[in-house]
């Protein structure tokens, strides 16, 4: 994945360029809105990250920018606490995402490959069945399927499902799934989304050798193909 | 006080005001009395002298300048006080009869008719009145204005009297006034110089006399208990932060250093202390968010909130979790039940309460959660079976960071009440702890919002 990091804050910046570099991204940094809006719109890049408060030309500006010139790479909006309708306003300008500092890097990863596959699969139309590994998801029919044998799910298990299909392959946080599953912007305190999944993965991995749904200690959960 | 300092005052320069004004109006009505006094006193002479004239020419004509003189010297033996002048003089000046011995100097019919002049002999001032009778004969009937004089000058003397005795009151009285109001001002500024040198427990003197200075001693006394209650909270919020999180930062840092020193450090191990680390975080994360709930900085974005969804959705959310632990999670949700607030804010404040109750209810127990509209209230009703909280602390819980004993050993920071309780307040709401024997139920009672009017059946 190629992200371009726009943040004025060095270690904020360097904990995000390090750590993207780690899990093999390629990343480019500007430290100012001015700067970061050139190598958006010369540079080709999956997803950005922008901070909100930047010398010079805000966040804000720099994403409504790109987007008045067609320019759709997916961005994650950084934001230190603050105001509260900041993650309206910040999506309204045409971020995809928003994350509140201080936040814990697995989940700013998980997220950037949530928006980097969003943008191209979107190109591919939407598809009509959902698959990792031999598990099977029928978004028309609402079914589910492993092995051929037909899994029986209450509907928010079947939502719940559904959004760890289409990020499989990918680490998803409890509170990308409370945001995904249930649209309530938390985070939830307690081990509430645990005992969901454990539900699930009862559903769709007991009896099966191998294992689709992973618990990734100290992120979230990933569900294989 | 020093003087300078005095003139700074603001009573004294209000005092000083007034003074001027004062001593202009004692001015203005001294000023009428003196010419409404002297100009009558004034007239009534000038009138007996032309009287007396008018009848001295009538004389002449009737008589011609013998009668005249007869008249004359008539007039002056009748007047024993002396106090009539009369001088007849031929053209040159020569006196032809009266008791003015000579034409006065510097007296000239050519000035007018009215002259004042003060007779040289007895330094006596006069008033006369010139009139050419005939033919090269002058005569000047006078009268002694000694009286008026004196009165005019008692006039004069008594105004100076009293604007003087009038500004030096004022000043006094000013001084004495700004002294003892910039004495109680200079006790409150002592007070509030001591405050912000550090002194919080000090309080501005008050002496029951209800006057302004003592409401505003007693305001500022109110305003000080206000701040130090706050500041109280603070440091023991800031007190409980340091302990709450010491605890967890300590184990951390032991066990990182049990980690370095292992030879080979185990991924397990890292992973366990970023887990423990998040934990320290979330209870920042929480407080943060708690504090920016207090700030009301969720207002702005306040919109009309359906709760009926809410509480299904946090049932739902629940109801998992409820099974795990063999406890019965009932939602009893009337629809249509509208108030005005942020859906987030009061889905994390029922989910708080819920995770609450589930976490203390016992193997078997219920949880019941409830909304229903009474009158004008929204009602939300978490009741669990589980070991309730004695009276004497139901208020302490709603605290940040109060824990009671038997819930130290549940996980849990000590927040959700205390973001409940802010949450709630930020609605305008009530919270209440109540028995549910066994158990606890919170109510909260928010106001509701009118239901929109059923459509009539057409």
């Amino acid at each position: 994945m190629r992200i371009l990091v726009i943040e004025d804050d060095k270690d904020v910046a360097s904990f995000i360029r390090n750590g993207l570099a780690q899990a093999g991204c390629n990343v480019d940094h500007a430290a100012n809105g001015k700067d970061g809006l050139f190598l958006a719109t010369t540079e080709k890049y999956d997803a950005l990250v922008v901070d909100r408060m930047l010398p010079g030309v805000d966040g804000l500006t720099v994403i409504r920018t790109l987007r008045a010139s067609a320019n759709s790479t997916p961005v994650l909006i950084l934001s230190a606490l603050g105001e509260v309708d900041d993650r309206v306003k910040g999506l309204k300008a045409g971020g995809d995402d928003y994350l509140v500092k201080p936040f814990a890097f697995s989940e700013l990863l998980a997220r950037l490959e949530a928006l980097a596959r969003r943008a191209k699969s979107s190109s591919d139309g939407a598809p009509t069945t959902l698959r990792a590994g031999d598990l099977e998801m029928d978004l028309l029919r609402r079914e589910v399927r492993r092995a051929d044998k037909p899994i029986d799910l209450q509907p928010r298990e079947f939502q719940l499902l559904e959004f760890l299909l289409r990020h499989a392959g990918q680490v998803v946080t409890r509170t990308m799934l409370l945001e995904g599953v249930w649209d309530y912007h938390f985070d939830p305190q307690t081990n509430v989304i645990d005992v969901h999944i454990s539900r699930l993965r009862s559903k769709i991995d007991k009896g099966f050798d191998r294992p689709l749904l992973h618990t990734v200690r100290g992120a979230g959960y990933r569900l294989d193909g | 006080m020093r003087l300078p300092l005095l003139f700074r005052t603001n009573v004294f320069r209000l005092t000083l005001g007034y003074m001027a004004l004062f001593a202009l109006s004692v001015g203005a009505l001294s000023a009428f009395i003196y010419w409404a006094t002297l100009g009558y006193l004034d007239s009534q002479t000038n009138a007996t002298i032309e009287a007396e004239i008018n009848g001295l020419r009538e004389q002449y004509e009737r008589r011609s300048l013998n009668g005249l003189r007869e008249v004359i010297e008539e007039r002056v033996a009748r007047d024993r006080e002396g106090r009539s002048y009369y001088l007849l003089a031929d053209a040159i000046g020569r006196p032809l009869a009266g008791n003015v011995p000579y034409w006065p100097v510097g007296v000239d019919d050519a000035r007018g008719q009215w002259v004042d002049f003060v007779q040289r002999d007895s330094d006596t001032p006069v008033r006369a009145m010139l009139l050419r009778v005939g033919p090269g004969l002058r005569l000047l009937v006078g009268r002694d204005i000694r009286e008026l004089t004196a009165i005019r000058q008692t006039l004069r003397r008594a105004s100076f009297y009293g604007i003087t005795l009038t500004l030096g009151l004022a000043l006094v009285g000013g001084v004495l006034l700004a002294v003892s109001a910039e004495r109680r001002l200079a006790e409150i500024n002592r007070t509030t110089r001591q405050i912000i040198a550090g002194d919080l427990t000090r309080r501005a003197p008050h002496k029951g006399t209800n006057d302004e200075h003592d409401e505003l001693a007693q305001n500022i006394n109110a305003m000080l208990d206000q701040i130090e209650s706050l500041l109280t909270g603070m440091r023991h919020v800031g007190d409980s932060v340091a302990h709450d999180l010491r605890g967890p930062i300590t184990r951390l840092r032991n066990r990182l250093e049990t980690v370095a020193a292992a030879e080979a450090p185990r991924r397990e191990d890292l992973a366990d202390c970023i887990a423990q680390l998040d934990q320290v975080l979330a209870t920042f994360n929480a407080l943060l968010r708690i504090a920016r709930v207090e700030s009301g900085a969720y207002r702005s974005a306040f919109t009309t909130v359906d709760l009926e969804p809410i509480v299904r959705d946090v049932g739902e959310l629940y109801q998992a979790t409820a099974e795990e632990r063999h406890v019965t999670l009932r939602c009893e949700a009337r629809p249509g039940v509208e108030v005005f607030g942020d859906r987030e804010l009061l889905a994390q404040m029922l989910t708080n309460l819920v995770d609450n109750a589930i976490k203390y209810t016992p193997e078997g127990g219920v949880v019941t959660v409830g909304l229903e509209r009474r009158g004008d209230t929204a009602q939300l009703r978490v009741a669990d079976t589980g070991p309730g909280v004695p009276e004497a602390d139901r208020g302490r819980v709603l605290q940040r960071f109060a824990r009671l004993d038997q819930a130290r050993s549940q996980p849990g920071n000590g927040l959700g009440l205390a973001l409940v309780n802010a949450v709630t307040s930020q609605h305008h709401g009530r919270l209440t702890l109540g028995d549910n024997s066994p158990g606890l139920v919170v109510t909260i009672e928010l106001p509701a919002l009118t239901p929109p009017r059923a459509t009539a059946a057409v």
